[in-house]
């Protein structure tokens, strides 16, 4: 698959080594080339400096020719405005958006994006952590 | 009628101040940053309030579920489209209007169901376009809901159009001629109006048919 990826902090520098290690042609984007260091130096995919919400950033990722966009950037709305141009504008078939607030991930999820947001997971991981400390008190 | 507005910038401050002058209306200006909303409140007062615009809980707590209109002018699109989306779908806001800083995401942010955007380049292009040579077809306003724009025309040298009268003209279905401009100055047509090259129409018409339209009042390809 031809993957672009927005951000390259800790969860998308992972995911973009990762990909690539399964084949997958990755290229990642972030707005600042300092956040490029959490790459492994034989990191094979594009590195591209410039922001997901912008069109010529995009298009010099090869998002006209890609199977997939995932948006990690820090910002959600960020995130989901690229989101919503790679489907709508570039026609991209698989978009994948992170939304940190719960809620407007569930918003947005039942407009047509998948959706995921980690906070809900911090959530339920630091809640069972907790009952499961206190041992049923 | 109660109008919120994400942005206390330039241009939402402009806002709120033409908006304060408006009976009858209930204004919130919300603002991300909150040096900028102290500094708003103290020349606005309680209209202003510190808060994230896109933020669901907060927007609930201004009072979104009771807003006729959200008015997003950020500088930020992300932000602005969030904004209209949140006021849309989840408080039910019948109209959003968005300001897009990047043109090139206004044609999304219409796709996408926001009633109308507003960008400071399409506004002066709209102030400027009249008086370019190859100005052709100028939209002057969109009436989304309807699916129909508002647009100013100029009849060239060697249209299809000019010479002939509106009656014998075969505008696409759903095309009015409302105000015919010329020499003499402007005047509601009739089916004898004969157009002639340098008048300049205003005209409704459905967004499917600009083409079309903008084809039979230029000559060639009118670009």
């Amino acid at each position: 698959m031809r993957v672009v990826i927005m951000g390259c902090g800790r969860v998308g520098a992972g995911l973009a080594e990762q990909l690539t290690h399964e084949g997958h042609e990755v290229t990642i984007l972030d707005t600042n080339a300092f956040a490029f260091q959490r790459l492994l130096p034989e990191f094979s995919g594009k590195r591209l400096v410039g922001s997901g919400t912008d069109d010529r950033t995009l298009i010099d990722a090869g998002i006209e020719q890609a199977d997939c966009f995932i948006a990690l950037a820090s910002g959600d709305n960020r995130n989901i405005l690229a989101s919503e141009k790679a489907k709508e504008v570039y026609g991209v078939k698989t978009v994948v958006t992170r939304v940190r607030d719960p809620l407007r991930s569930e918003l947005f999820a039942r407009l047509g994006l998948k959706t995921f947001s980690p906070t809900k997971f911090g959530i339920n991981l630091a809640h069972e952590a907790l009952v499961t400390a206190a041992g049923g008190q | 009628m109660y109008i919120i507005v994400v942005g206390g910038g330039i241009v939402g401050y402009g806002l709120a101040i033409e908006l304060q002058q408006v009976a009858d209306t209930e204004v919130t200006i919300v603002e991300l940053s909150a040096s900028r909303a102290t500094q708003l409140r103290d020349e606005l007062g309680e209209m202003v309030v510190h808060g994230d615009g896109s933020e669901i809980a907060f927007l609930e707590k201004v009072g979104a579920r009771r807003a006729d209109m959200v008015i997003a002018v950020t500088a930020d699109d992300g932000a602005n489209l969030v904004a209209c989306q949140v006021a849309k779908h989840w408080f039910g806001v019948a109209r959003t209007v968005a300001r897009v800083n990047d043109p090139r995401n206004e044609a999304l942010f219409l796709k996408l169901g926001i009633t109308s955007t507003v960008s400071a380049a399409g506004a002066v292009m709209a102030q400027i376009e009249t008086s370019l040579p190859q100005h052709t077809l100028v939209p002057l306003m969109a009436l989304q809901s309807a699916g129909l724009k508002v647009v100013d025309m100029r009849v060239q040298d060697g249209a299809a159009v000019a010479g002939h009268s509106l009656r014998d003209l075969k505008f696409p279905t759903g095309v009015l001629i409302a105000v015919v401009v010329g020499p003499n100055g402007a005047r509601v047509p009739d089916g004898d109006t004969v157009l002639a090259p340098g008048d300049e129409l205003i005209a409704v018409i459905p967004h499917e048919a600009e083409q079309q339209v903008r084809a039979m009042v230029t000559v060639g390809d009118g670009m």
